[in-house]
């Protein structure tokens, strides 16, 4: 618990209330309001797999919406379905990309829209993956089913800047081969990219699948990956089970480098919804070392 | 000093209110709608208007956060025609604000909210354009409900440092004392209409007042503690049980709010009004419970005092350091729609609840832990203090009596293995 403390331990008295002549009305909007978000339209709609449809976003100008950090998030508005956190998995001048699972009322909403469909987005939100500390380092991936779309974004900028980092290993897995996202990096970019391998593995034997099979948690202890910087992403139970095989394996806690899903509302560090103990996953996270979440309490 | 008679204070309100919006805090009425006669409107703080009066004896059942943090917000409105989409932002307007009459704890609950919506990251456009333009007029305690227990919380209910001006309550007058230059600016326009004293007429009552003879937090806290010592936890467990339990739950603050005002009405000819001499029934040891708490959390405590909770949230409406909110859409028409934020409360089952059913508070197990830990260590961790002031709403308010005096005794209480 006390590291969590002291990070967030602030025992000065406040001093942030604005200064300003208190007699003055105010009328009129504020142009900074995080909360609102700008208008976007949703440009280009690839298919991933049956269920996750990557959704490219422009703003109203023709420009991305936001710039955002690997890791960070955006939160995607489309009326009259409300709104919902993702995580950015790529960007460029004219536009951020957010891979999107249908799973309830909005997402299922947003896989039935066409492009030049507007939306509403707000963001970057989140603490994104800790770049200086990953630099120079040789760096594990591991991810299961939709967990791709937060480290995709980091994976990407490693490739992009490739020798500011060490070897690449990218895990990977999903339930059937028509559910892993993204093949066209796993099977044909990533491999040709020089110090990279790609492990690709899915739950049950397929017909046609010559690749391995098993659940992800399990594989890199399979692979004998030496102990180095790791990046875990998936459902909390495979995250769950590639926690405890990496520590089994002699992963440091503090080279254990994960991301946190709560539910959220303002991704602000406002409203509350998203606290692990003490920490807004929507403000300090949405990524976390397995040092500082041992800290936390367990429920998530 | 600066006094007014508690007769002419209708003028102070009366001159406040022009340049102002000038909210005081009001009694609660009884309805008069058939089949409903006699339900509680729950006193509250409302716009001034001539006549109103001023209700000065006892803290208001709702607290004042509505005015800096409403319950709710109009955001923006989005009109949406095929494949467009429109946001319009709606404006905060916001006039020059006085609160008149907030007490000690309600003045710490804002540092609470302070600490919430501008610090830590990204500033809350709200609440930053109300509360600088807001102007806190503190009003001394000299009687206390059977559910205050602010001492215990480090409260002053003589004396608010932070507010702009402090009103103290003397007996048949009021003294004013500006504390920042917007209190100094709000005092300019009663000026002509408060009188000077300066160590005449009763002036023997005045010098009590006086700010060297007032206890600090310190001095207050330690009177609380050496009557915590001396009451055994279950005499003070009894005590809040009954004071809670003895009224329904909807009638209890307002007997009470009436006996107060009873108590005060006989106190009247006594010159000035000191410190409350009568220890608070409730009263805690709060030290080190942040502490005692951070190897708390698998405790068998939390497997016992969530059974009676029904979740109804009345504890997370009423405490006036609860910020939750939610953002959900008010459909106006199938093109439009108001996208508001609305008070939340974590005691809601599905306040945590994620697509696919998965929710990390499952059950009022996790979701009462979840609140005593988030006034009592989490806000702690993040904010720098204790998110309880001591107020006693939930405690007056709470149907099953799961108050917060009583469980932070029992934290006291535990035996805990260090981890
Ligand atoms: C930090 C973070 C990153 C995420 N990144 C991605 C991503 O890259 N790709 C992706 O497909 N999904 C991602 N999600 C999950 C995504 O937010 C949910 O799938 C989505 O909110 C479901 O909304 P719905 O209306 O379709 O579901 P419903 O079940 O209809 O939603 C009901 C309510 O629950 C909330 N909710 C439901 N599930 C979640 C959840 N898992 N997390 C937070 N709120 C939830 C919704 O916002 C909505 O308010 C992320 C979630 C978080 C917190
Ligand atoms: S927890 Fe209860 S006593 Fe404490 S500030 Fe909130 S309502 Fe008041
Ligand atoms: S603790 Fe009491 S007031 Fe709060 S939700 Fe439970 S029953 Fe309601
Ligand atoms: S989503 Fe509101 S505090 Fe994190």
């Amino acid at each position: 618990m006390s590291m969590i403390y002291d990070m967030n331990l602030n025992p000065q008295k406040i001093s942030k209330i604005p200064k300003m002549n208190p007699h003055e009305s105010h009328t009129g909007a504020s142009p900074a309001n995080p909360l609102i978000p700008k208008r976007g339209i949703i440009t280009k709609i690839t298919t991933e797999t049956p269920d996750v449809k990557t959704f490219s976003i422009t703003g109203a100008d023709g420009t991305k919406p936001f710039t955002p950090q690997p890791g960070q998030l955006g939160m995607l508005s489309l009326p009259p379905y409300g709104e919902a956190m993702f995580s950015v998995t790529a960007q460029n001048d004219t536009h951020i990309d957010m891979a999107i699972k249908a799973v309830g009322s909005l997402t299922n909403a947003l896989h039935a829209v066409e492009e030049g469909q507007e939306c509403g987005i707000r963001g970057p939100y989140g603490n994104g993956f800790p770049l200086d500390f990953c630099h120079g380092k040789d760096l594990i991936f591991i991810a299961g089913g939709i967990g791709h779309a937060p480290v995709r974004s980091l994976i990407r900028h490693c490739v992009e800047h490739r020798t500011d980092y060490g070897k690449l290993t990218v895990v990977y897995g999903a339930r059937s081969y028509a559910d892993l996202v993204f093949k066209d990096d796993l099977f044909d970019n990533w491999p040709k990219v020089d110090n990279m391998d790609i492990h690709v593995t899915i739950d049950r034997p397929e017909d046609g699948w010559q690749g391995h099979v098993g659940f992800v948690p399990s594989y890199p202890e399979e692979l004998a990956l030496p102990p180095s910087v790791s990046i875990v992403c998936g459902p909390p139970i495979m995250i769950k089970f590639a926690l405890q095989a990496l520590t089994k394996m002699g992963f440091k806690p503090n080279e254990v480098i994960t991301t946190m899903e709560m539910r959220m509302k303002c991704g602000i560090g406002k409203c509350g919804r998203c606290n692990i103990g003490s920490c807004f996953v929507c403000l300090d996270g949405p990524v976390f070392t397995q040092e500082q979440l041992n800290a936390m309490p367990p429920e998530y | 000093m600066k006094t007014i008679a508690k007769t002419q204070i209708d003028s102070i309100l009366k001159a406040l209110a022009v340049p102002y919006n000038l909210y005081i805090p009001v009694a609660g009425a009884f309805t008069q709608t058939p089949g409903r006669e006699g339900l509680e409107n729950a006193s509250q703080f409302r716009l001034y208007q001539e006549g109103l009066p001023l209700h000065w004896t006892t803290n208001t059942c709702l607290s004042p956060k509505d005015l800096l943090f409403p319950q709710t917000e109009e955001m923006y409105t989005i009109v949406s025609h095929g494949k467009t989409v429109e946001i319009q932002e709606k404006a905060i307007g916001h006039k020059p604000t006085i609160l008149f009459g907030i007490r000690s704890c309600d003045i710490e609950s804002i540092d609470c909210m302070d600490r919430v919506f501008l610090e830590k990251g990204f500033e809350d456009t709200y609440y930053k354009t109300r509360r600088p333009r807001t102007i806190l007029f503190a009003l001394s305690c000299t009687t206390h409900e059977d559910t205050c227990f602010c001492t215990s919380m480090g409260v002053n209910p003589q004396s608010s440092p932070s507010a702009d001006v402090q009103i103290s309550d003397l007996g048949d007058t009021f003294s004013f004392t500006a504390q920042t230059l917007g209190g100094e600016q709000a005092l300019a326009y009663v000026d002509a209409l408060l009188s000077e004293i300066i160590g005449t007429g009763p002036s023997g009552a005045l010098k009590t007042q006086t700010p060297d003879t007032l206890k600090t937090p310190e001095e207050l806290k330690e009177i609380a503690l050496s009557n915590a010592a001396d009451s055994t936890l279950s005499s003070a467990a009894d005590s809040t049980l009954s004071s809670s339990s003895a009224d329904s739950p909807l009638s209890s603050a307002a007997d009470s709010t009436l006996n107060a005002a009873a108590d005060n009405a006989g106190n009247k000819t006594s010159a000035a009004s000191p410190l409350p001499t009568d220890p608070m029934i409730i009263t805690v040891n709060s030290d080190g419970v942040s502490e005692k708490l951070e190897n708390m959390f698998e405790h068998p405590l939390w497997d016992e005092i969530n059974l009676p909770c029904l979740g109804c949230g009345a504890c997370t409406y009423v405490c006036p350091t609860c910020y939750c909110f939610d953002i959900n859409d008010k459909t106006l028409s199938h093109t439009t729609i108001n996208k508001q934020r609305c008070w939340d409360s974590c005691m809601f089952s599905d306040y945590t609840r994620m697509a696919g059913g998965h929710n990390p508070r499952p059950s009022k197990k996790e979701r009462v832990r979840n609140r005593f830990l988030d006034k009592l260590l989490y806000n702690r961790q993040r904010h720098g203090r204790l998110f309880c002031v001591g107020c006693g709403r939930c405690v007056a308010k709470c149907p099953v009596n799961l108050e917060i005096a009583t469980v932070i005794q029992k934290i006291q209480a535990a035996e805990v293995t260090p981890s």
